[in-house]
């Protein structure tokens, strides 16, 4: 680093080469007494290098509450989110998913999860002006195979599914090319993939989405109880590194969680969730929860009393999208049911 | 910055050199920078650099003592204080049980914390409390403006149009049903645009942007006096991770401290944080507690606990210098932050919901 050119006193200077301090993070690691005892100098030399590395650093960076709501630029508004392809889930959601942060979809075995996953996979790839990012998605495995016979599916019918887009868009689009399916079934080949193989696909423009299936799956066999600690450093290390990667290239994360019945649950069980009909609650606990935007709820409707007002024949098959947390979003709910060509929810 | 440059504190020499290369006033000095400086009198680079560090200094100087003496030692009776801190301002937050259970809501010159589980509504209380900072005087706020600071991504402007949106028809009302002349003409500045201009957003994606950016704030607050709330959303978020050293970890957390209630003081603004809730491990039982360790649980003033009840929201108060620890409910509508029942909606009893230190009126006094 060259001291030179920040606008310091070539004492300052001298005194950094001196202890030889090689970068701006480096000086910011050490609290102002630290500094002085380790530069020698005076407090009010310590002060000016302190504010004039800050500034360096954080030049234009602030912008105000108006510029971010009258921002419309696809590339860096708030308001630019991922569509599911669905207007009844879009509306859910403000508009889907929002493009920075961890979003969670939690829920049990055959709740739709993986479907409605799949699904953002190719929304992703549809034009801006459709709700897509016009990119594709990367889809990690850390339990069960990819479902690509079910994917094909989804492919051939996306017609059916996005009747507002035009034919010849969604031809021109070659869906399946742009999915890269990745297999994690244990935390270091996880983390190789987090480090390595999405930091280059991201970094290449080819992908705006990742989909990990499950996050859930990765924790539950290799830690017992007495080694909560390790897997809480492991959670935060992972759910840095993703809100890293998502905050750096716009990016949304979506990650599938189980849930564990509440009688299982050892601890803070109220302090968790805060609905009362709720027997479950999601896996991982607070560590991971941390971590996260905005948390979903999927659930099947075991019974055809709670859906009053839609047809019969619907019931069996009926579910609940249920938002749990989002700091934009109330807790509300919609109902949804799993067709051929995709999910697609109900008013 | 346009004083004369005869009338600063330099060496007669280099006053001398600087008249005759034709400077005028410290604004220019400054302007030009050291190296500029040095090539235009002939002085050392060291010297250039020494000679702007002083005339800086002089010129916050002056703005401080117009100011009323930043930095520098005063002495005060208790009873100075008293009525300092009584004369303080607070930002409501409404929720008036909440405000009661704070001494009259979010008190400046303090820094308060909000601590709690994910999805609890620390971060709505933030946003509402920088859309509540910007009422008017008349209306009983301080008519401030916030600096948010955003470490974790979640501060959705959507949300806060609708909260800021909720906040001025609520000030129509009061201004409808009580229709004095100054409420009117405060609200032609209050609107949804001018709340949003004056919220400074400033996002820092990890540990060193949220310390350079706190160090940088001083000089923010002066050049934006109006500022009376700093919000750091969340404070724990980027320590949490990322430190083999705890003893640098305390080490940082205590220096952010001191520096926040450093510029508390000095600015007269309220600081807010929010903080997670982490899982500490007993003997028999695990129970919830605030994140970031003990040493941190003494760095803020007054110390709130968001959690659940079912599915009821509610505030503990943990630690208040001058409140009793209390419990209460709230509620979060599509308005932003709220009671749980609402208070009685009388044209009368508007104007005192506003204001919690005005009395309020009762029926007898009517008769």
């Amino acid at each position: 680093m060259d001291w030179d050119q920040f606008d310091l006193n070539p004492r300052t200077v001298a005194a950094l080469k001196k202890a030889d301090i090689k970068s701006i993070k480096e000086i910011l690691n050490f609290s102002e007494a630290d500094l002085q005892r380790l530069m020698k100098l005076s407090s009010a030399d310590t002060q000016c290098l302190l504010k004039t590395v800050s500034r360096t650093l954080r030049k234009n960076s602030m912008l105000t509450a108006l510029q971010l709501h009258q921002d419309k630029d696809h590339l860096t508004s708030q308001h630019q989110k991922l569509s599911l392809g669905c207007s009844v889930l879009d509306n859910l959601l403000r508009g889907g998913i929002p493009l920075v942060g961890i979003t969670e979809l939690a829920g049990e075995s055959s709740a739709g999860k993986t479907q409605i996953s799949l699904q953002l996979c190719l929304c992703v790839q549809y034009p801006y002006k459709y709700g897509g990012l016009e990119s594709g998605a990367v889809y990690i495995c850390t339990e069960d195979a990819f479902p690509s016979k079910r994917l094909q599916q989804l492919i051939d019918q996306q017609q059916k599914l996005r009747a507002d887009v035009p034919a010849e868009i969604i031809q021109k689009i070659k869906f399946g090319n742009s999915i890269f399916v990745e297999h994690a079934a244990d935390l270091d080949t996880f983390h190789r993939c987090i480090t390595k193989r999405l930091s280059l696909l991201l970094a290449r423009g080819m992908v705006r989405l990742v989909v990990i299936d499950s996050i859930a799956a990765l924790f539950r066999c290799e830690f017992g109880v007495s080694e909560s600690v390790m897997k809480a450093r492991y959670l935060q290390t992972f759910g840095a590194q993703l809100h890293s990667l998502s905050t750096r290239f716009r990016t949304p994360i979506m990650c599938i969680n189980q849930v564990w019945h509440q009688n299982c649950c050892l601890f803070c069980n109220k302090w968790l969730e805060g609905d009362v009909g709720n027997r479950v609650a999601p896996a991982l606990g607070m560590t991971w929860a941390n971590q996260l935007l905005m948390r979903l709820m999927a659930s099947r409707v075991s019974w055809p009393g709670q859906a009053s007002g839609v047809a019969p024949h619907c019931a069996g098959s009926m579910r609940t999208l249920r938002v749990v947390f989002a700091p934009h979003l109330p807790p509300s709910f919609c109902y949804y049911t799993i067709q051929l060509e995709g999910v697609k929810g109900i008013k | 910055m346009q004083r004369e440059v005869g009338s600063l504190p330099l060496a007669p020499g280099l006053r001398a050199r600087l008249a005759a290369a034709g400077f005028q006033t410290a604004q220019e000095l400054l302007e030009t920078g050291p190296c500029g400086l040095s090539k235009e009198i002939g002085i050392s680079k060291e010297e250039a650099l020494e000679a702007l560090q002083l005339v800086r200094q002089e010129c916050h100087g002056d703005a401080a003592r117009t100011a009323g003496g930043l930095g520098t030692t005063r002495k005060f009776t208790a009873l100075e204080l008293l009525e300092e801190e009584q004369a303080q301002g607070f930002i409501i937050t409404f929720c008036s049980a909440l405000d009661t259970m704070l001494g009259g809501g979010v008190q400046l010159t303090k820094i308060t914390e909000i601590c709690g589980a994910p999805g609890v509504g620390k971060t709505q209380l933030c946003m509402q409390l920088a859309v509540d900072v910007q009422i008017p005087e008349c209306f009983g706020g301080v008519a401030g403006e916030a600096v948010f600071i955003d470490t974790e991504g979640s501060f959705m402007v959507d949300r806060v149009v609708d909260i800021a949106a909720a906040c001025v028809h609520h000030c129509q009302l009061i201004a409808e049903a009580q229709q004095e002349e100054d409420h009117l003409k405060a609200l032609e500045t209050f609107s949804l645009e001018s709340i949003l201009s004056h919220i400074y957003y400033f996002r820092c994606r990890d540990y060193i942007e949220l310390l350079a950016q706190v160090y940088l704030l001083p000089e923010f607050l002066s050049e934006h006096s109006k500022v009376r709330l700093v919000v750091i959303d969340g404070i724990a978020f980027p320590f949490r991770h990322d430190f083999e050293d705890l003893s640098l970890r305390t080490r940082l957390l205590n220096g952010l401290a001191q520096q926040l209630i450093i510029i508390a003081n000095d600015h007269k603004a309220a600081v807010v944080l929010t903080n997670q809730m982490t899982t500490r491990i007993g003997q028999s039982q695990s129970t919830l507690v605030p994140a970031l360790g003990e040493s941190w649980g003494h760095a803020a003033t007054v110390r709130l606990i968001f959690h659940w009840d079912n599915s009821q929201r509610l505030a503990t108060l943990y630690k208040s210098p001058s409140q009793k620890e209390a419990t209460i409910p709230y509620h979060i509508t599509p308005h932003g932050f709220r009671d749980v029942q609402p208070p009685a909606v009388t044209p009368n009893a508007q104007g005192t919901e506003m204001n919690p230190r005005k009395r309020p009126r009762r029926e007898e006094e009517k008769q």
